[in-house]
């Protein structure tokens, strides 16, 4: 619902010129033109132009003639469909089990599916290659010894790329699943039941077709986001000399630097994201049924018998390989002095001492990302509040317009982001490249619809006219904003900064391409520290990030929410 | 079609302190219009899933045309049980056209393509939606939707028809127009009607039978002229309209004398012995006005407050106790504020109640 009320255009003489909430509304259009719009631009100038002979297709040419580029363009969708067919078969049924069904221990799975959601994907694929690694993996040397020999598995193959990839992107297919779900009004079912059709037919010609858009849409998010995943392509690709996208392009950076056939390859990259994000919205938004329900009466929930222990087992499973394993390897391995020695003796802290206080990047890195991921979450949500508002309260020009711009990001994978904003300021006269600064462009930019999405998600709750009585008493747009509009959206704008703040504080793809040693983050310190082979300090330094992440959770959590759950009075 | 008998029914929600349904017993007749009638939270929903087979009953037996269909040991499941229902909500699938819609009771029946096509067309045409078999539910108003309710309910021909509200969501002037082609089709089809609402004007309008229900427990059953000037007890005089409460005393077992005023002859209830505290129950229309010392069996009063309503003047007068009662009339007898006034009753309009 679109409204119709411009903010009450106060007619005050004493200001005639520049009034402050088009300073503001000006400035986030503006940053969102130089964080979005105009790399996205170099990007594409940078693509069709050649050193030798000016604008030419050449680039798209040579990416999709050599086998080296298109080799990588056909590993992306390949491992973009396992992941999304992987998810939906392991997203759905969990989804049903806790919306639908009588399965014990909900909380347990829901917890599951939210962890593995949490958990950087880069950590879970170090975590899967000191399981499984094809010569040291500690399950591998187990089979061995014990003479299964044909049980063993090369996580460095397409599979073993698939498998640490779903374990992160599961969860888009379960949340969306699950909420369409829950939100399917009972009554669609009880009518069909009414009239005759049993409990399969039910689920199959009413409840399937009304949650299908959503599961789909979650399907699709899934394949979006593996794709882009480059932590794992290069932990677990590189070795199995499965090039995708993401690692092709970052191999490109090696010396001499590839510009324009980096370029083109992360056009072609943003082509597939765009065109499945594009087929997402618009399956969402042409046959969303599920809100469509009056009083939302619960369904009642299927006993599945003693099957519901089979749903908790295959839970349980997922558990066992999503979190339980990787963790406890992560922490087993950074706790021992040598991997395969099992003793007291040869327990150790010296990797944390290592990483903490010997290994000199750490705390920079540390203290950078903390920095990074708390400036990039206020930005994001801010540049996304003034967007959101615009979008819903005013009559702008073009707003719509610089909605969709918004929204660009979400079809830019990191990588390229970070190859644009290279294009962008490489030919300006800044010399950002190389500083924190463009790690916080990057960030900020990467993340903003998330912030959009909040705002116009919190914004829709407020009913203009709450802002109106405010102008109709006298109240300043500023004085609006502070004492009505910006309290009442504070809770959404809470959720939305910590939903900016964990995916940056783990950021990698971006950061890979534009980190120095003077700005380098956890991440990338992870990242590199693993490339020169030392397991146990990269599984110390896993840990104390995971910690970092819950701490900032927790953190967060405690500042955004009152511990009843309803927004908090502006104490 | 069908009678439902039901007995001694209880049903509580796991975690609720209160019975949601207590020891109801409920004898609903063949080809009837029965209304339960209640405020939110009275326990009427819940009996029409009872009734539907949603639930399972803690205590008691639901008998259909006969046949035990629920009972705490197991409930004929609602896709057995050949009735209709229509949701609040209309709960018209939002992925299915019109003509989907209404069809999908007969393709589980397995009927033939072109009958399905015939009825489902010829039922369009009853509920007034002929043309519209080819959009979705979308593209429809509430009224519209509702019809697409009522005729997927309607065309497989149940015995039993269960409607929760259905004419809540509609605005005043479609609720008027539904509500007389509810009793039409009721009429016509001979379908028994179980219909839930807590408009006491939509249940005295429609229905043979009214059930009144309050937390849980039924209050009276009888006919909308019944309930309305003969309440059983004091909650369902307040629920059916305006009541005035008038402190009296019990003379013998056909007369009360009001405090402070005259005796009046009423039926009073076996119970209630000589000398105990009543209140007589009495609906403005019911009371007359004129002007003083016309009669000696009238209370005095005065007029403290008029509202002119169009098809009535609406009174409210204190007597010489400092009682405020509503009194409405004709809009011709016209009284001022401040007028000394006679009040008389209709004793034969009256009901006597035990002081709370």
């Amino acid at each position: 619902m679109v409204t119709i009320a411009a903010p009450a255009p106060l007619a005050r003489p004493k200001t005639g010129g520049l009034r402050l909430e088009h300073v503001v509304m000006g400035g986030a259009i503006a940053s969102l033109i130089v964080l979005v719009v105009l790399p996205l631009l170099s990007l594409i100038l940078g693509s069709v132009s050649s050193e030798d002979d000016g604008f030419s297709a050449g680039n798209f040419i040579r990416a999709m003639e050599r086998p080296l580029y298109y080799r990588a363009l056909i590993n992306s969708l390949v491992l973009g469909a396992w992941t999304g067919l992987f998810s939906l078969l392991m997203g759905l049924p969990l989804a049903w089990a806790v919306s639908r069904t009588n399965t014990p221990f909900k909380g347990f799975i829901k917890l599951t599916a939210s962890l593995s959601y949490l958990t950087p994907p880069f950590l879970t694929a170090i975590a899967f290659v000191n399981l499984f690694g094809p010569n040291a993996g500690l399950i591998n040397n187990f089979l061995r010894s014990i003479g299964l020999d044909f049980l063993t598995f090369n996580i460095f193959s397409m599979s073993g790329l698939v498998l640490v990839t779903v374990l992160h992107t599961f969860p888009f297919v379960y949340l969306l699943a699950a909420s369409a779900l829950e939100s399917v009004d009972a009554s669609y079912e009880e009518s069909a039941q009414i009239l005759g059709a049993g409990k399969w037919r039910t689920a199959l010609q009413i409840t399937a077709p009304l949650v299908a858009p959503a599961v789909l849409s979650g399907t699709l998010l899934a394949f979006v986001n593996a794709i882009a995943l480059f932590g794992s392509q290069a932990i677990v690709g590189i070795p199995g000399r499965i090039y995708t996208l993401p690692t092709r392009i970052y191999a490109l950076f090696d010396y001499p630097p590839q510009y324009g056939l980096a370029s083109a390859l992360s056009l072609i990259f943003v082509a597939i994201t765009v065109i499945a994000l594009f087929l997402q919205r618009g399956y969402l938004a042409r046959r969303s049924y599920v809100t469509l329900g009056g009083k939302g009466s619960r369904p009642q929930l299927i006993d599945l018998g003693p099957w519901r222990w089979v749903m908790f087992g295959f839970a349980t499973a997922v558990f066992l390989v999503a979190i339980a394993a990787p963790y406890a390897s992560l922490i087993a391995v950074s706790f021992i002095k040598s991997v395969g020695l099992w003793s007291w003796e040869n327990l150790t802290l010296q990797h944390y001492r290592f990483v903490l206080f010997q290994y000199d990047v750490t705390q920079r890195a540390i203290g950078n990302s903390l920095l990074l991921a708390c400036l990039a979450a206020t930005l994001a949500v801010l540049i996304g509040a003034i967007i959101g508002w615009i979008d819903l309260r005013t009559r702008l020009t073009g707003r719509r317009l610089l909605d969709y711009a918004s929204l660009i990001p979400l079809g830019l994978p990191g990588i390229v982001m970070a190859v644009a904003l290279i294009q962008f300021w490489l030919a300006t006269p800044f010399a950002l490249y190389g500083t924190i600064l463009i790690l916080l462009l990057a960030y900020t930019g990467r993340y903003i619809p998330l912030g959009v999405r909040a705002a116009n998600a919190s914004l829709r709750q407020v009913d203009s006219s709450l802002e109106e009585s405010a102008h109709i008493l006298g109240a300043s747009w500023l004085q609006t904003m502070r004492h009505i509009t910006l309290p009442l959206i504070r809770p959404g704008l809470f959720a939305g900064w910590l939903l900016v703040f964990v995916p940056a504080i783990q950021e990698l793809s971006a950061s890979i391409l534009l980190f120095s040693s003077s700005s380098i983050t956890v991440a990338v310190a992870i990242f590199n520290l693993y490339e020169t082979g030392y397991i146990e300090p990269v599984s110390a330094l896993a840990n104390i990030n995971m910690i970092i992440i819950g701490v900032a959770i927790l953190i967060a959590n405690r500042f955004g929410r009152s511990p009843t759950g309803v927004p908090r009075s502006s104490d | 079609m069908a009678r439902i008998q039901i007995e001694n029914l209880s049903k509580q929600y796991a975690g609720g302190q209160m019975a949601a349904v207590q020891s109801l017993s409920l004898d609903i007749a063949d080809n009837r219009f029965v209304t339960l009638l209640g405020p939110s939270g009275c326990g009427k929903t819940t009996t029409l899933r009872l009734i539907a087979g949603y639930l399972r009953p803690d205590t008691g037996t639901i008998n259909v045309d006969g046949t035990l269909v629920s009972s705490p040991d197991g409930v004929t499941p609602p896709d057995r049980r050949g009735m209709g229902m229509v949701f609040q909500n209309y709960a018209v699938w939002p992925h299915k056209t019109v003509f989907e819609n209404v069809a999908f009771g007969l393709q589980i029946r397995r009927l033939p393509t072109a009958q399905i096509r015939d009825k489902v067309m010829a039922m369009l045409d009853l509920v007034g939606l002929q043309g519209f078999d080819a959009r979705l539910p979308g593209q429809l108003s509430g009224g519209q939707q509702q019809r697409v309710a009522l005729a997927r309910s309607l065309v497989v021909e149940p015995g039993i028809l269960l409607l929760d509200e259905p004419l809540s969501n509609l605005d005043a002037k479609l609720r008027e127009r539904m509500r007389g082609e509810l009793k039409q089709i009721q009429r016509r089809t001979g379908i028994t009607f179980v219909y839930v609402t807590h408009d006491q004007a939509e249940a005295l309008a429609l229905s043979d039978e009214i059930a009144v229900m309050h937390l849980g427990v039924l209050q009276q059953y009888g006919s909308p002229r019944d309930i309305y000037s003969r309440p059983a007890n004091r909650v369902v005089a307040d629920f059916m309209g305006q009541v005035n409460f008038v402190p009296a005393r019990v003379v013998d077992a056909g007369k009360v004398a009001i405090d402070g005023g005259p005796a009046i002859s009423v039926a009073v209830p076996g119970s209630l012995a000589a000398g105990s505290a009543v209140d007589l129950a009495v609906r403005p229309e019911n009371i007359r006005l004129a002007a003083t010392g016309a009669n000696g069996s009238a209370i005095p009063g005065r007029v403290a407050e008029l509202t002119f309503l169009g098809n009535m003047n609406e009174y409210i007068v204190t007597t010489a106790r400092d009682a405020r009662l509503r009194v409405q009339t004709h809009p011709t007898e016209l009284f001022s504020i401040g007028d000394a006034v006679a009040l008389e009753f209709d004793p034969r309009q009256c009901s006597v109640f035990a002081r709370s």
